[in-house]
């Protein structure tokens, strides 16, 4: 095995991952990633490099962030290359589409910038120093000036990344969690289930990585108070089901999934990316902590309940992020949590018990201890199944969960285990603003839409219309076809691969939920929008405005639910 | 300020001296072509237009049948009210940069140019001084500069070499006049025969009557595509068969837009060469400083604001000149 000093800089990470973005198919990504991980031959860069790839600065569990926002980065950014950032910088990040691209290729290009950095091959130990002394710092120009020092002594492509990582989010190579998990087992020669299941119950790529590098992970157990990866459940529209009658059903509550770790004398809560939310919910561990539970992982979902009803999620994202609610709030919007799953009891985890196996020993120590649970439905048939989805949606639920009885707890989507059945919460009619050149088999076309809400004679507004979301499919290659033809004739601006286009087509939008979203133009944002029809027949003085939007989010909110008296969605309380 | 007028979707004309620049037909008693790309070429095939010698040649194989004057780069032509001079643009083979001489002053039309020139170009020249700058800008932003072509002539050759030498048919999308040439010229030495497809083969032809070297080179042939070869095709091609039939592949994309990390994803392509035939944005901001015009105007451009600002910066008048129609690089 080699180890070459250069293997532990910042910059070979950053060379790796270009090259893997600049690959194609997994298989060789892996192979690039695999054999950069095996160079690198030390634990703690190891964890670092795997870290960065697949969490970020921070591992997901630590509930540590660099916090600074993207505004912020592209300001500093503005200020280092000594641009203009309304004029220059904006129109940059608009043709690249991407503020960390834009970065890169500014620090390359121009003179100034250029002449300001002196790039001294930090190290992975290094950089994870810098990202440290941001997360530790609070003021915003004090932050300013930390990275301003960091990118002093990097690469454009250094920088680009530096960025990226500290986003705590994908890298955009095209090279997720389960590509990294078999990198490493291909790179230490371990089974990639066994660093799948060290990274499920460690919840941290580096841990699994690290393990696998020692061969240890065996020793990878599960420990109480860590969070695990959560499974996750496919829609049903993408799958197609042998026999139904291998499901159960279960109302999908309008909540917030959520994990609960309790022990004799301690209630914690992890939120689906497995931040720590404890806090949050106080009302919820004050309800846990005097059962004094013997050592226990819930999976379930925290709702607002109140009335005997359970309410709209609306309410309970009034809830999320404050860190301590006030006694007002909960009253307003008192939380429980329903638990649907048992991931560990007895001192032994259960992920690899069958549903119906950990379906029994839930019920058990939910009647013990007076825990609330979902009512689970035997499932007979189709038409059944259209029965209690119209019935849970009457209760204010959003559809069904559909679980296989003989499915193990595996995180991620697990193919046709869990299937979700919802029902589009509403469509719109918008029209398009702006087109994007698509992707993958769409290349060449322009199939990627932002789609825009009337404020005409809107107060607040100046323009005509402000966008409301982006949809990439719903619509057949005829009708792609025939928009790219009469797109044509719109168009008023360039912008790279972006045209942006007189208003002049309507497409009725439909989407999942309307949330309310403070950093949007329009202050709302559609959830999964996709194209339910091209209105040829209508045009932009037809178009939905940003007032029915907000109707429609107060109907929502104020729609009326059947309370629990009349059917029961969970038992227990 | 200069004396003009817009063609609407098309050229400029300048009444005061009775010259159409890349106009769509008979619109002005002397009409100039500053390039063969269609959408400067006149719709009116039939009128009589001045061009240089290699644009009349490449007019004639593109369908034009009117009269042209070929005027050789740097030897000027007179006309009553104007005195007009053609300076090699860089772009691709033929292309010329306009100046006109009058009452009005020295203003100098671009159409399309790129310095330093393309290698299967006449070169670059341009006047010393000029009081109007009618400039395109087709890159007009900092995250805009390119590497010289000898560095990617060089990334390319290795991407055909190691595609060939692992099975694979290398495939280079670029544009059908000008960049398909100039990616031939750069792999020449490589000493593979190239094929190119279609309207591209007859172009090759008459680069090579004007004497370019774009190596061994056939019209794209199904049957031996696969046998040694490098495929030279443009984009729009890619859903087609002659790309899509062909099983082991790596596919690269020539453009001043390859410099977009997206085009990777939305064209599914293995390799991204950001070569233009167009000026990037330092480049034209340096000009703009040597010719130091009175106005500089903006066309053929996505977005003329940060041009503007950069020239402010400078103490340079400009605006944008409103032209609709974009080249398709």
């Amino acid at each position: 095995m080699m180890t070459d000093i250069a293997s532990q800089t910042f910059l070979r990470f950053c060379e790796t991952v270009q090259e893997i973005a600049e690959s194609r198919g997994s298989l060789k990504k892996t192979q690039l990633f695999a054999n950069y991980l095996k160079s690198l031959n030390k634990a703690d860069d190891i964890d670092r490099a795997i870290r960065f790839a697949g969490e970020g600065a921070f591992s997901s569990v630590s509930g540590k962030r660099a916090s600074i926002g993207a505004r912020t980065v592209a300001l500093c950014a503005a200020e280092f290359c000594e641009i203009n950032y309304d004029i220059v910088f904006k129109a940059c990040r608009t043709a690249t589409g991407s503020a960390s691209e834009t970065i890169e290729k500014l620090m390359n290009n121009i003179p100034v910038a250029k002449s300001r950095r002196s790039p001294s091959a930090l190290s992975l130990a290094q950089v994870e120093q810098l990202y440290i002394e941001l997360e530790k710092e609070r003021k915003r120009d004090t932050k300013q000036h930390l990275l301003i020092k960091a990118w002093e002594q990097m690469t454009p492509l250094e920088i680009k990344y530096f960025i990226r990582v500290m986003g705590q989010g994908s890298l955009r190579i095209g090279f997720e969690a389960k590509s990294i998990v078999n990198a490493a087992a291909k790179a230490f020669d371990q089974d990639p289930e066994d660093v799948r299941y060290a990274h499920m119950i460690t919840g941290s790529l580096g841990e699994a990585a690290t393990l696998a590098y020692m061969n240890r992970l065996h020793t990878a157990t599960f420990t109480l108070f860590q969070p695990v990866a959560f499974m996750l459940a496919s829609p049903i529209e993408s799958r197609a089901i042998e026999d139904i009658t291998h499901y159960i059903a279960e109302e999908k509550f309008d909540g917030m999934r959520c994990q609960l770790h309790a022990g004799a004398d301690k209630v914690t809560l992890y939120s689906r990316d497995l931040n720590e939310i404890t806090h949050s919910f106080p009302e919820v561990v004050d309800f846990f902590t005097p059962k004094k539970l013997p050592g226990i992982v819930l999976d379930g979902e925290l709702c607002v309940f109140s009335d005997n009803t359970i309410k709209p999620f609306q309410l309970l994202q009034k809830r999320m992020g404050v860190k301590k609610p006030s006694k007002k709030m909960l009253e307003e919007f008192p939380v429980v949590f329903i638990s649907y799953d048992i991931l560990f009891a007895d001192d032994k985890p259960l992920f690899g018990k069958t549903l119906v196996e950990r379906r029994d020993i839930l019920q058990e120590i939910c009647k013990q201890y007076g825990i609330m649970r979902s009512r689970q439905f035997e499932v007979t048939s189709n038409e059944q199944v259209e029965d209690m989805f119209e019935r849970a949606i009457a209760h204010g639920n959003e559809g069904l969960m559909l679980k296989h009885k003989d499915s193990t707890y595996e995180y991620g989507q697990r193919r046709k285990s869990w299937l979700k059945v919802k029902k589009p919460s509403g469509s719109i009619d918008t029209v398009i603003m702006y087109a994007h050149a698509g992707s993958g088999k769409r290349g060449g076309t322009y199939s990627d839409f932002t789609l825009g809400v009337s404020v005409k004679g809107d107060d607040r507004y100046e323009e005509e219309f402000i966008p409301i979301g982006k949809a990439y499919g719903g619509y057949t290659d005829e009708e792609l076809k025939r928009l790219n033809k009469e797109m044509k004739k719109l168009i008023v601006d360039r912008f790279g691969p972006t045209y942006s286009l007189k208003p002049g087509l309507v497409v009725e939008l439909e989407f999942d939920d309307i949330q309310v979203n403070k950093r949007t133009k329009a202050g709302y944002t559609l959830r999964f929008p996709r194209f339910k029809a091209i209105r040829w027949d209508l045009s932009p003085s037809d178009a939905d405005t940003l007032m029915d939007v907000e109707r429609m989010y107060n109907q929502k909110l104020h729609e009326e639910r059947k309370p629990q008296s009349q059917h029961q969605s969970f038992i227990g309380n | 300020m200069l004396t003009y007028k817009l063609e609407r979707n098309h050229g400029i004309i300048l009444p005061k001296e009775e010259i159409g620049l890349d106009v769509s037909g008979d619109v002005a008693k002397h009409v100039f072509v500053s390039h063969a790309h269609a959408d400067h070429l006149p719709r009116d095939r039939f009128i009589h237009v001045y061009a240089s010698p290699a644009t009349a040649r490449l007019m004639r194989a593109r369908g034009f049948k009117g009269d042209i004057t070929e005027l050789d780069f740097g030897k000027p032509v007179e006309f009553d009210h104007a005195r007009v001079t053609l300076y090699p643009a860089g772009h691709i083979l033929g292309s010329a940069m306009i100046g006109v001489e009058s009452d009005q002053g020295h203003t100098l039309y671009t159409g399309d140019y790129k310095t330093p020139p393309s290698p299967v170009t006449e070169g670059f020249d341009c006047p010393k001084q000029v009081d109007y700058f009618i400039t395109e800008a087709t890159f007009p932003l900092p995250i805009y500069k390119w590497r010289h072509h000898d560095e990617l002539f060089e990334e390319m050759r290795e991407f055909a070499h190691k595609s060939l030498e692992e099975g694979y048919t290398p495939v280079f999308l670029c544009y059908n006049l000008g960049k398909a040439q100039e990616v031939m010229h750069g792999l020449a030495p490589l000493g593979i025969t190239q094929q190119i497809h279609g309207a591209g083969f007859e172009l090759c032809n008459i680069y090579r009557e004007f004497g370019y070297n774009l190596g061994s080179y056939e019209a794209y042939d199904r049957k031996s595509v696969n046998d040694n070869r490098i495929l030279i095709t443009p984009s729009s091609s890619l859903e087609q068969p002659m790309i899509r039939n062909l099983r082991k592949k790596r596919v690269a994309y020539v453009s001043g837009w390859a410099t977009h990390e997206s085009r990777r994803t939305q064209l599914t392509i293995d390799k991204l060469f950001p070569l233009s035939d167009h000026i990037d944005f330092f480049e034209l901001i340096d000009l703009c400083e040597k010719l130091n015009p009175k106005m500089v105007y903006i066309t053929h451009t996505p977005n003329p604001r940060v041009v503007t600002h950069y020239l402010e910066q400078k103490g340079i008048s400009s605006q944008p000149l409103n032209m609709e129609g974009f080249d398709d690089d």
